[in-house]
């Protein structure tokens, strides 16, 4: 017997199809128990597709209340949603052009310390009021905001913006990444005194001091 | 009202059996009724350290599938009537407990007892995650050492995903003079990456191999000050504001001794 939900990759989010004949309610028990899995499918930020139609109103807004307490959107409609990774075909319409200035503005809050073997994914800018541990990973699409001391493993501009950086209250990641470049920590031991923040300059990643 | 609480700390060989033993003996000491639950299931140690191997008649995975009672399986100690300890197989795998059981048995014995301390194998698998199903409160033993706290910090993490917020650090084995050269990471840096409340820091004693060879945890020998912290750590866990032991450095007398050791 097949599952009853079929989970299927698209370029901006997930699509979901269902067997013939499932009830509403196994379908959502269903989705909760792969929810709860915690499989690699549903990244927080991520966008799930229902075909529009197939459940009735109050049954889908009951569905986006449990995609949504999961962080993740829902949708009826097979678009690209704002959050997507920015757009390269970006055209010379206002309407287009506004999207990527919103995804910029958006931001996910994480309001406690990332711990070793943890990992923070986001397509947006990250904000951490926390430290970032050793062995902890935050990945973003933007720009990430430390307000504490980081140690772990960053990346900033994950899908290519060479504008995006990292500041943090005291700056000493294993390895730092924006976009495409890497940077490592130096072998030996150094301690930040301050607030610095890395960005590109010249094609390679520098450090710099900023005032908080 | 009874306590849970399960002594944890991810990499092995930090501790987590010796603090157990101490704790249970300390807390018996004071007059509760404690009860040690030991889930290192196939590498059971904690019966060793309280000098009680050849008492054990049944043990944890006889009473979690139901065989005995686990009145049955309790040994007492012979020298603290208000010491008990549920001791494990040694024959079976981490996989014959299962933390639903845990729960249920702790849940039972909370009635009978004011602490049950669990002592948690090393690792993030099964194993773990039953010694954590049950608890209220977590101890994370870590040393100053940067795997032993790299680990500490991922059980945090993991102690937070499975909704345990009561957690609190124990540093073992410190060697001062290491730590005065820096050559030892201190407490600074453990605290700065960790940030959890620490309500011990045990000193490296050689003290407490003798006390685990012979059976007897190091919180019953005087001159031991391993044991001194480890009397200082049941009080802050009964409520009591101690202040920490001062680090001891090899006083001139000691090094004195210890020259004429060599001689």
């Amino acid at each position: 017997m097949g599952d009853i939900v079929t989970i299927k990759g698209l370029k901006y989010g997930l699509q979901l199809t269902f067997a013939k004949g499932a009830s509403f309610d196994d379908v959502q028990a269903n989705l909760l128990d792969k929810l709860q899995s915690g499989n690699g499918f549903f990244i927080r930020g991520t966008t799930v597709f229902v075909p529009k139609g197939y459940f009735a109103e109050e049954q889908n807004e009951a569905l986006r209340k449990m995609f949504h307490r999961h962080g993740m959107l829902f949708s009826t409609e097979l678009k690209r949603p704002n959050l997507a990774p920015p757009s390269r075909d970006t055209s010379t319409k206002a309407s287009k052009a506004k999207a990527p200035v919103e995804e910029a503005q958006k931001m996910m809050v994480i309001n406690h310390t990332i711990r070793g073997g943890q990992e923070i994914k986001a397509n947006c800018s990250v904000l951490i009021c926390g430290n970032v541990n050793p062995g902890a990973q935050v990945i973003a699409g933007g720009s990430i905001d430390i307000r504490g001391t980081c140690r772990g493993f960053v990346h900033a501009g994950a899908f290519g913006d060479k504008s995006a950086c990292v500041v943090a209250d005291r700056l000493m990641p294993a390895q730092i990444r924006i976009a495409d470049l890497v940077a490592r920590a130096p072998d030996e031991e150094f301690k930040a005194s301050q607030a610095e923040r890395a960005m590109i300059k010249d094609n390679q990643i520098i450090f710099e001091p900023v005032a908080r | 009202m009874s306590q849970i609480i399960v002594i944890t700390s991810g990499k092995g060989g930090v501790g987590k059996t010796t603090t157990t033993a101490n704790i249970g003996v300390g807390l018996a000491m004071r007059g509760n009724k404690v009860a040690l639950i030991d889930t290192d299931t196939g590498l059971r140690n904690l019966d060793l350290l309280l000098g009680l191997e050849n008492r054990i008649l049944y043990d944890l995975v006889d009473v979690t599938s139901g065989r005995v009672q686990y009145k049955k399986a309790l040994v007492r100690h012979k020298k603290y009537e208000n010491l008990y300890l549920l001791p494990t197989s040694q024959i079976k795998d981490k996989s014959a407990v299962n933390p639903e059981q845990l729960v249920k048995l702790c849940e039972e014995m909370k009635k009978e007892f004011d602490f049950i301390i669990i002592d948690c194998p090393a690792g993030i698998e099964q194993g773990f995650k039953t010694a954590i199903a049950a608890a209220d409160t977590a101890i994370v033993v870590t040393m100053p050492e940067i795997s032993a706290v790299r680990d500490a910090d991922k059980i945090i993490g993991e102690l937070g995903r499975a909704d345990k917020e009561n957690v609190k650090l124990i540093v073992n084995r410190i060697r001062p003079q290491m730590v005065e050269k820096g050559d030892m990471l201190d407490m600074g840096d453990i605290d700065e990456i960790l940030s959890v409340a620490c309500i011990g820091q045990i000193p490296d004693d050689e003290k407490v191999v003798v006390a685990t060879n012979r059976g007897e945890p190091a919180i019953t020998m005087s001159d031991s000050v391993a044991g001194q912290a480890y009397k200082n750590i049941v009080a802050r866990l009964c409520g009591e504001n101690v202040p920490f032991l001062k680090p001891q450095k090899e006083g001139f007398f000691a090094r004195l001794k210890k020259l004429f050791g060599l001689l």
